[in-house]
């Protein structure tokens, strides 16, 4: 730790920098309370849930109310050399959002991407500080890593509203971002802020941007930009490339060591054919200049549309073979089979006109969109794969303003593609097309540091207002939660009127029939409706691939796949049902106010327009499981400040459980080592009935006392479960014939509910373990999910269960789990030493499933010497990871509290049990 | 009427004025916007200028010993028609009394008089009405064979048949008839085909695209309301793209994108300029619109197909099909454009008879059934008498060479078979 005098003095100096500074960082002091709404939820998102949450929270790093920058300087630090002139400070605890900001103007759309720092919560809680401290993590407190976490968020606006643009940026004082991140590294006060732009209105609009912002617009390379753009995305997002053929997209998951070389085609007014080699590295080796310009231009001229999308949304509905020349028109019907034409191949586009004795007038708007659609699609899709071919390059995708994730479009120049290469070359198209020119100048920054982020560093959320608006921003940003929930209630009455989906009700049990998939011929979809989303892109540094993946590029979290209509359905039933339960739920954890039930049928109405976005584009939000499903539905409880919708139920339930736990731990202390580890693992089987994310388990606690349901669901479990490799796990533990007993170093347990689960289920078992002389690390949520019980209140369910248990207070003890709560109960006599210890880390997720490759750098380090791992409940275990395959032994444990699930995934029926037992691989 | 002349002017001229002449082998190539049509006429004995009947010694002898043959000296005229006025066509064949004639010509013992080889998509399509009206059956040659065959024999047989242009500039190019394959043959009808030739009758079509002549005139028509491809050309002529195509200079404030190497006044985007622009389509000259369409087209036609010569490492692209029609700004465009995606190493190649390859092709097609070979040897090319016809003449001629090549007619004999 350096002298704290002398950073206070250096921090002083800042201060005065920023005195001389003074107009300008009062406006954007005054402005960002005011103002930046965005980021401060999501601070009051993380700071509410820890305030709520048991465990103690350090000092409040944020200052706003002041008219002038404050700085936290708990935990500052200098960075390297002590003795260097101007060391670099870390403030860690600094929050005020350090922003960079980079534009795209086209000619149609500005695209804006920027950053907004946000600091991982606060970690010097001491439990965690002990347990990281035992895991060997160095300093939880200070960044090791050199991408600062935050999130990137990608806006549009058109570009003939600029004003809502530079209204937008200045509200959310964007552009003063760079300047502060300036100030803050290098103690340099910078007047000439500059913000980078690409896009041919970078030079139009520099004099508007000096005008009214006061900052010099810097223009960045179009094409370098472009290509920098693709390889971020391309690297950094897992599935951001698809394939689009009749109208079902498919994402592909590249291999980042295997991207380059490829094809770039940019179609925007013109197109680019790019080769990229490698970053920076690329030519521009072709392109056209029949492109979304011609589309537009003569699409303006022919049908008098008014906007590009007005002229798409006509081709939705249009026929071009009333206007293009069929090979069949010229062969009477016929194929020319000979050189593999078919009648329906356009021989001419807009051939037909000529035979036609008809005006302009005369041909429908619809039609000539079409026409017009498919002849510029396919050209260039034909030229784009002969320059594939011509370099030998195997991958083409394709980006710009004219796809704009238009079906038709994208199946037109896939078709090309696919024709012309005899099914050899395929083309692919991005999510984040339209702004790969902003992220490119995005990426010129200097220190954006996002050349090193990886797959796993990046979480891509969806806000609430995704459905409706996409990245596509009209007006001011919104305020606070208030503005948020006024703006859900507006929509929701504006309904139809607005390029949204209509939420709708639940298609019920109709069939199989009444579901449609969105293909890009229907004519009953919005315009834009096989349009992709574009979330924000949160930036966790500290999130790690986990360990003890067998493959982490095979791994697939997801058991079942929602690309099949019939299980989106159904999940889209489920979760709808599920709905005014869990609003019930909510507003009752906010108690009841009015405040309360008016964010609850908010949250209701946001979450119903997500799910009828996905039902209606399932691949809106990228690749989506189940997994990504119900995540969506905590954040969105999150985002309408529900923080843990079932609080009151997890602490009435841990305290029934909590109660009855001597009297279990009695029973299961009296038998001898074989019956005692079936009777524990029954027990957690058992115990796992207790799950609100379950309908058929939601009606049994209105039926029962929570003590009644788990005996009943205990005196059930007969042997054979349905999945049963109960022997192999036993032989394994307590050895057989020759085999002898195994004893795990560590044992890492994945937890599920909250109550009787964790407290009569999985805490014997892992008492179990640590008597056996194992450490056991539990490993529960980050952020509340439904009932499961989150890694904050871990430690006061084992400090309580501990008070009647010396086994478990020794190892908690050990593991540091009790160092205040603890101290004085028992004599000291027992040292603690002599115990393996238990621990808990939480996984980085606030969902009831776990998706294994982002999980936090706790997990990471503490899986590194584990060679057991248990992972309990549906979410984690059956719907995600019921495939995964682990280097070290792994057992899966679950009560299936759904029918289809359990018909689908091992062919048996509700609440049958899965004990899945896979040693080391 | 706003016929331009082309088929009915002819048609009075040429046709009706020489009927002396023996209609004997006729071909048709049925397209979906033209017929072309290919046919020869005997010289009866006696005629003027020429030789009738050629003793089989004297000019047979020495190609390939065939005895039974009688040569027949005569022309190869080509005429072409609009498909949606097929009437015309037929008329013509019945006034030529084509139909009938078979039989009374000379030798030309074609054993079933009333077929006629054609090739085209109409030759299905229309296949009806040949039998109704003049009562003739079609005989159905395929169109990648005969557009083939076409262009093979006019480039070993013509010695001025290929030629390059560029800035106005025409020059025949002397093909050497032991080096000609393989080429690339860009026939640009209503769609293009692009075909790899690799010997008589060896041959693929690689590529094509369906932005071709078709699209231009379809366009065109519904654009500028003109009536016919020639008037839509000649407007074409008059008029300046860059009021609405976006230039590179458009986008980048008058610079080059030199980083690329893109000059400003490249066109960045065809019709682009209409997006910024609050026009509608009455406020532009029809003249700009037809010519920012045809450069579109011609660049486009020019790029891919030297993508595809690229691909097969073909050293030469001759582009025919009616769509060129001698049209020296289309040619223009397309040299340019494959000048400038060469970097230089590629020329695009024309033929003067480039409308008639499919017809030419299906023609001879009779040797298989009728005739031996149309004597490459001895055929003659007919000089263009009118100098207006001579096809020249740079961008800034604005006179329409619409008739430059299409009725030239060629002189050659035809051995027949007995």
């Amino acid at each position: 730790m350096a002298n704290l005098t002398e950073i206070q003095q250096t921090i002083a100096k800042n201060d005065c920098l920023n005195d001389s500074n003074t107009s300008f960082n009062n406006t954007k002091n005054n402005n960002k309370s005011d103002k930046d709404f965005v980021e401060r939820e999501a601070r009051e998102q993380r700071e509410g849930g820890g305030e709520q949450d048991m465990a103690p929270i350090g000092g409040n790093p944020i200052h706003r109310s002041s008219s002038r920058p404050q700085l936290d300087v708990s935990g500052a630090a200098i960075q390297g050399n002590f003795e260097e002139r101007d060391p670099t400070i870390l403030l860690p605890n600094q929050s005020d959002d350090i922003s960079h900001l980079a534009l795209d103007i086209g000619g149609s759309l500005i695209k804006l991407v920027y950053f907004s720092r946000h600091e991982d919560r606060p970690v010097n809680d001491r439990i965690k500080k002990t347990i990281k401290e035992r895991l060997g993590i160095s300093n939880g407190n200070r960044r090791s890593y050199p991408v600062l976490g935050g999130r990137l968020h990608f806006v549009k606006f058109e570009t003939n509203k600029i004003n809502q643009c530079l209204d937008f940026i200045s509200s959310k004082q964007l552009h003063c971002g760079g300047m502060d991140a300036h100030l803050w590294h290098s103690g340099v006060s910078n007047e000439n802020a500059v913000i980078k732009a690409t896009g041919g209105g970078a030079y139009k609009y520099a004099d508007l941007f000096k005008e009214r912002l006061g900052v010099s617009i810097e223009k960045e390379d179009e094409m370098n930009c472009l290509v920098a753009g693709a390889n971020f995305l391309l690297k950094a997002i897992r599935h951001e490339a698809f394939t689009h053929m009749e109208g079902h997209k498919a994402f592909v998951q590249i291999d980042q060591n295997d991207l380059f070389p490829y094809l770039l085609v940019n179609v925007g007014s013109g197109v680019s054919i790019i080769k990229v080699d490698g970053d920076g590295k690329f030519q521009r080796v072709s392109g056209t200049n029949v492109g979304g310009g011609t589309y537009w231009g003569l699409g303006k001229l022919l049908t008098k549309c008014n906007s590009f999308d007005e002229l798409l949304e006509l081709s939705q509905r249009g026929d071009n073979r009333t206007i293009d020349m069929l090979v069949g028109d010229i062969y009477g019907g016929m194929d020319y089979s000979k050189i593999g034409l078919s009648a329906s191949t356009i021989a001419s586009s807009f051939g037909k006109a000529i035979s036609d004795n008809k005006d302009l007038e005369d041909y429908r708007s619809e039609d000539i969109s079409l026409s017009l659609l498919r002849m510029i699609s396919y050209n260039i899709g034909q030229i784009s794969y002969l320059n594939a071919l011509r370099f030998g390059l195997k991958r083409i995708f394709f980006g710009g303003f004219f796809i704009r994730g238009h079906a038709y479009t994208m199946d037109t120049i896939s078709f090309a593609v696919q024709f012309w290469s005899k099914g050899t070359s395929q083309a692919m198209f991005l999510r984040h097309e339209g702004f790969l020119g902003a992220l490119g100048a995005f990426m010129s920054y200097e220190k954006h540091g996002l050349d090193d982020l990886m797959v796993h560093q990046l979480v891509e959320r969806f806000p609430m207002g995704a459905p409706y608006i996409g990245g596509n921003v009209h007006g001011p940003p919104l305020g606070d939660l208030n503005e948020k929930i006024s703006w859900m209630e507006k929509f929701i009455l504006k309904g139809t009127e607005i390029t949204a989906p209509v939420p709708m009700a639940p298609p019920g049990t109709t069939g199989l029939g009444g579901f449609e998939v969105p293909s890009s011929r229907g004519g009953i979809l919005r315009p834009d409706a096989s349009k992709l989303n574009v979330g924000v892109l949160h930036l966790v540094p500290t999130l790690e691939v986990f360990p003890l993946l067998a493959d982490p590029k095979m791994y697939e979290p997801n058991t079942i796949d929602l690309s099949d209509p019939g299980e989106l359905e159904y999940w889209f039933t489920v979760l709808s049902g599920h709905l005014p339960d869990l609003v019930d739920k909510a507003v009752a954890s906010e108690g009841g106010t009015d405040d309360a039930k008016r964010r609850g049928d908010a949250f209701a109405r946001a979450f119903s327009a997500h799910l009828a976005r996905l039902m209606e584009e399932p691949a809106a939000y990228g690749k989506l499981g189940l997994a990504n499903l119900l995540e969506l539905r905590e954040e969105c409880l999150r985002e309408f400040h529900f923080f843990d919708a079932y609080r009151s139920i997890k602490q009435r339930e841990n305290e029934a459980s909590l109660a009855v736990l001597p009297d279990l731990l009695m029973e299961i202390d009296s038998m001898d080592e074989e019956t005692r580890l079936l009777k524990l693992v029954e027990g957690v089987l058992a115990a796992n009935i207790f799950d609100w994310g379950s309908r058929a388990c939601v009606d049994l606690y209105h039926k029962g006392t929570i003590i009644e349901i788990y005996r009943m669901s205990r005196n059930k479990m007969q042997r054979p479960w349905r999945v049963d490799n109960f022997d192999a796990f036993k032989e394994r533990m307590l050895g057989f014939g020759d085999k002898k007993p195994y004893q795990h170093k560590r044992a890492l347990l994945f937890v599920d509910n909250s109550g009787a689960d964790i407290i009569l289920g999985m805490l014997p078992l892992a008492r179990e373990l640590l008597r056996r002389g194992t450490e056991v690390v539990l490993v529960a949520n980050s952020l509340p999910a439904l009932n499961d019980v989150t890694a904050m209140e871990l430690p006061d369910i084992v400090a309580e269960a501990a008070k009647h248990c010396d086994i478990l207070r020794r190892a908690a003890e050990a593991g540091g789990l009790l160092v205040d709560a603890m101290i004085n109960i028992q004599d000291g006599s027992i040292d603690s030493s002599s115990s393996v210890p238990l621990m808990v880390v939480e996984n980085g997720c606030g969902s009831p499933c776990i998706d294994l490759r982002q999980v936090s750098s706790e997990l990471a380090a503490a899986a590194k010497e584990a060679d057991l791992v248990i992972l309990e409940g549906m979410g984690r275990s059956l719907h995600t990871n019921f495939n995964a395959k682990f280097r070290c032994d792994a057992l899966k444990l679950a009560m299936v509290k759904n029918q289809r699930l359990a018909e689908k995934l091992i062919k048996g029926s509700i609440y049958d049990c899965v004990c899945r037992f896979e040693p080391a691989s | 009427m706003d016929r331009n002349g082309v088929t009915e002017g002819e048609f009075e001229e040429r046709g009706m004025n020489k009927c002396a002449e023996q209609v004997s082998h006729l071909a048709l190539d049925i397209g979906g916007s033209l017929i072309k049509m290919v046919y020869f006429c005997g010289e009866n004995s006696g005629s003027e200028h020429q030789q009738g009947i050629l003793s089989s010694k004297e000019s047979c002898g020495l190609s390939n010993g065939n005895t039974n043959c009688s040569v027949l000296g005569g022309k190869l005229h080509f005429r072409k028609f609009e498909t949606s006025k097929i009437n015309e066509c037929l008329e013509f064949m019945s006034s030529k009394q084509f139909h009938r004639n078979g039989e009374d010509c000379h030798g030309a013992s074609v054993s079933e008089k009333n077929i006629i080889k054609a090739t085209g998509g109409g030759a299905f399509k229309f296949a009806d009405l040949f039998k109704e009206k003049l009562g003739m059956t079609l005989d159905k040659v395929d169109e990648m064979n005969s557009l083939v065959a076409g262009a093979n024999f006019l480039l070993k047989a013509a010695s001025h048949e290929a030629y390059t242009y560029m800035d106005g500039q025409k020059e025949y190019v002397q093909i050497d008839q032991n080096d000609l394959y393989p080429y690339l043959l860009v026939n640009i009808g209503s769609g293009v085909s692009m075909i790899k030739v690799d010997g008589d009758g060896k041959f693929e079509r690689v590529s094509g695209t369906s932005v071709g002549g078709g699209t231009f005139w379809g366009l065109g028509k519904l654009l500028t309301k003109c009536k016919s491809f020639d008037e839509l050309l000649e407007l074409s002529y008059s008029g300046n793209n860059r009021v609405i195509d976006m230039l590179v200079g458009d986008i980048y404030g008058g610079m080059d994108y030199s980083k690329i190497g893109l000059s400003s006044t490249a066109i960045a985007s065809s019709f682009g300029k209409a997006v910024s622009e609050d026009k509608d389509l009455e406020e532009y000259k029809p003249e700009d619109v037809a010519r920012s369409l045809l450069r579109m087209i011609s660049n486009n036609i020019g790029q891919i197909a030297y993508l595809n010569a690229l691909r097969f490492g073909l050293k030469r692209i001759f582009f025919g099909g009616f769509f060129i029609r001698g049209h020296a700004y289309t040619m223009d465009t397309i040299s340019v454009a494959v000048n400038f995606w060469s970097n230089g190493e590629a020329k695009a190649m024309f033929l003067r008879h480039e409308g008639f390859l499919g017809a030419l092709g299906a023609f001879m097609s009779y040797r298989k059934d009728g005739f031996a070979d149309l004597m490459a040897h001895h055929l003659v090319e007919q000089v263009p008498t009118k100098p207006s016809r001579n096809a020249g003449g740079g961008l800034n001629n604005s006179k329409i060479l619409k008739d430059g090549n299409e009725n030239i007619s060629i002189e050659c004999t035809m051995q027949l078979s007995n």
